[in-house]
């Protein structure tokens, strides 16, 4: 998720156009900003489009709208503007936890419902938190699929992943690694995850090169969306689609050339459309009244019932597999 | 024959071909696999985006400017290229690669009479266009990729020349994306050695005010510069779809740095009036080595930084003091590449 330092002119344009045509529900009952890290990445236009959709059918107003460049400064300006506008809820996916704190207490203090969602924000500044998976339970279900893939469970595997830096991907790798070593005494991980810039066609040559290095390495695992489609491309260049499992977080839609040929063995994510929606429909379910009861269940309009984990965390749920048709 | 070898080590590329040649032999000492034919046409195509798109950078640096706009032009050039395909799925690769160079091409115009019309800073004038054109990229596209490209695209993506026997029992061969870059460096070097328009750019480089007095036409020499940027990034688009098979409008920030560090890193001065394609292709093949070459040498991936930084330093550490010798030697002003 990495964006460009410098924002300008167009882009402040693009802000505008998005801030000036949020879903403009009739009547609507109430006014709900959801923030993402950023807007203008596939991942993030998926989930907004899922929170406007819930706008539109819950008769609630929402005002989809984040920062072009994953900044938290940024984000803490255009919430201030909030505050000040007056809404009535504020659901955040912030960049960094720590530096939303004080414009969070300030919402609190106007009265406002704070939510986080993809990303925590400090635990006590939230009325909820919803969450797209448990980090753990995603990592050990791309593990569990790795080596089911692989048809053994000895060998050497590798880890290819966005960025060395970032939070929750380094989350997801930790979780595999601690799970495999546990599980899969016998899976050899030949060294430290390969950074690849969030780019297709870094982790393409990445993962060449790691085959080249250690031609015994029988499975991949790829964490952040373009990682998997570019180690499968290389798969298919070297011809090892028999040989070398490809497992990795992917959208579902870009994925389907490499599942094709078997050059990518299975792709997963959780649905980005009901996240959004979900947020949404918390959001607004704690606005008519609802309460969270600790490891209790909750019945939200729309989608469904879901566990609540802990004092406030809301989960999406299980992440969606992607394999060939 | 002495001589002459004396004179080369006197070049300024003499630096950055020792420090390769350095390398490459304790690569090939650490990693079997690295000295090998497949590899290095591997890392040759992994890099001929960067490497194209330094070849439309250096006239603008020999030129004293800058372009920080390539980064929003190649991911321009790519969704038209990508929209392009989605609408006329019977076209060819051959026109895909004309729109992408027209797409860029036009991005360049305009940083080029932004730049002679309104004596507006190219690093002021380019940045903008980065921020416009990038700004326009994601309202159109919403950052979402353009897939389901034609299949004669991928074909033309995976294309190899010739056939040779690899280690691990498949071929290899020269890639489209390598001839393209071939092109591209043959192209450059005969607009820069041969045409006047070329030597004109040094000699804006050198001193603009000197360029006019000698009768070049210093703004049609900068906008043809800007132009050249463009069409460049516009092949480099066409070059990246054709690898990775989809468009990622996002996946383009940053490039500007990239591009920019390989061709001062081949000897070119940001300051303008020197800089070589031959100097420009070592950069490229020196960043190319050192990417491949730390992971089959099982450098371990946080000492991969380190080294990466390392090489850039000493490489560019070289090429100063070789420099600072000779100018101490040298009392004429040298205007040659």
């Amino acid at each position: 998720m990495k964006m460009k330092k410098l924002v300008g002119l167009g882009l402040a344009a693009m802000m505008a156009f998005t801030a000036v045509v949020p879903a403009m529900a009739e009547e609507a009952a109430y006014k709900i900003v959801v923030m993402p890290k950023l807007i203008g990445i596939p991942y993030f236009t998926a989930t907004g489009e899922g929170a406007e959709k819930a706008g539109e059918e819950l008769g609630v107003e929402v005002i989809y709208n984040g920062p072009t460049t994953a900044d938290a400064a940024e984000q803490v300006k255009m919430l201030e503007d909030y505050i000040t506008q007056g809404v009535d809820a504020i659901c955040v996916a912030p960049n960094d936890a720590a530096a939303l704190d004080p414009v969070l207490k300030k919402a609190h203090e106007a009265g406002i419902l704070v939510l986080d969602w993809d990303t925590e924000a400090t635990k006590d500044l939230v009325d909820a938190s919803v969450h797209q998976i448990s980090d753990q339970g995603l990592a050990e279900h791309l593990v569990d699929a790795m080596v089911e893939n692989m048809g053994t469970e000895e060998g050497d595997w590798a880890i290819i992943t966005g960025g060395l830096s970032a939070s929750n991907l380094n989350a997801w790798i930790g979780f595999a690694r601690d799970y495999a070593a546990e599980k899969y005494p016998g899976l050899n991980l030949v060294a430290d995850p390969y950074p690849t810039d969030e780019k297709q066609d870094v982790a393409l040559s990445t993962a060449k090169d790691i085959l080249k290095a250690y031609p015994d390495v029988k499975a991949l695992f790829c964490v952040s969306t373009p990682a998997p489609i570019g180690a499968a491309q290389a798969i298919r260049e070297m011809g090892l689609q028999d040989k070398v499992t490809v497992v990795g977080t992917a959208v579902k839609e870009d994925c389907q050339d490499v599942l094709s040929d078997g050059a990518l063995d299975l792709g997963c994510l959780w649905n980005c459309q009901d996240l959004g929606y979900l947020t949404v429909g918390v959001a607004k379910a704690l606005l008519d009244g609802a309460t969270l009861e600790a490891d209790g269940e909750i019945t939200i309009e729309g989608v469904g019932t879901y566990a609540i984990e802990g004092e406030k965390n809301i989960i999406l749920g299980p992440p969606e597999d992607y394999l060939a048709e | 024959m002495g001589e002459r070898i004396k004179n080369f080590t006197k070049r300024k590329e003499f630096g950055i071909i020792l420090i390769i040649l350095v390398l490459s032999a304790i690569l090939t000492v650490m990693s079997s696999a690295f000295l090998k034919l497949d590899n290095i046409l591997d890392f040759l195509r992994s890099n001929a985006v960067i490497g194209i798109m330094a070849l439309g950078m250096l006239p603008v640096l020999i030129s004293g400017g800058i372009d920080l706009s390539v980064s929003s032009t190649i991911a321009f050039a790519a969704v038209i290229i990508g929209k392009f395909m989605l609408a006329f799925p019977n076209s060819n690769p051959l026109i895909v690669i004309i729109v992408a160079m027209v797409a860029g091409g036009l991005v360049g115009l305009v940083n080029g009479l932004i730049i002679t019309r309104f004596k507006i800073p190219p690093i002021v004038a380019t940045l903008g266009m980065q921020t416009i054109m990038l700004g326009c990229v994601l309202l159109y596209t919403g950052g979402m990729w353009i897939s389901g490209l034609p299949g004669w695209w991928s074909r033309f993506g995976t294309f190899k020349l010739g056939s040779f026997p690899t280690d691990i029992g498949g071929t290899t061969g020269v890639s489209t994306q390598v001839i393209i870059f071939v092109f591209a460096c043959l192209i450059t070097s005969f607009i820069l050695k041969y045409t006047l328009i070329g030597r004109g750019i040094y000699a804006v480089g050198g001193s603009e005010s000197s360029a006019i007095r000698v009768g070049y036409n210093v703004n049609k020499i900068i906008v043809f510069i800007y132009v050249f940027s463009g069409l460049m990034t516009g092949l480099a688009a066409a070059t990246h779809v054709s690898i990775v098979g989809q468009v990622d409008p996002n996946t383009y920030t940053g490039y500007e740095l990239d591009v920019i560090s390989t061709v001062v890193l081949g000897g070119a001065s940001t300051l303008g009036g020197v800089g070589t394609v031959f100097g420009t292709i070592l950069g490229v093949v020196l960043m190319a080595i050192v990417k491949n070459g730390l992971i089959l040498a099982k450098v371990p991936t946080y000492w991969q930084k380190v080294a990466m930084g390392l090489v850039i330093l000493i490489a560019v550490s070289v090429d100063i003091i070789n420099r600072k010798r000779e100018q101490a030697k040298l009392v004429r002003v040298d205007v040659e590449e």
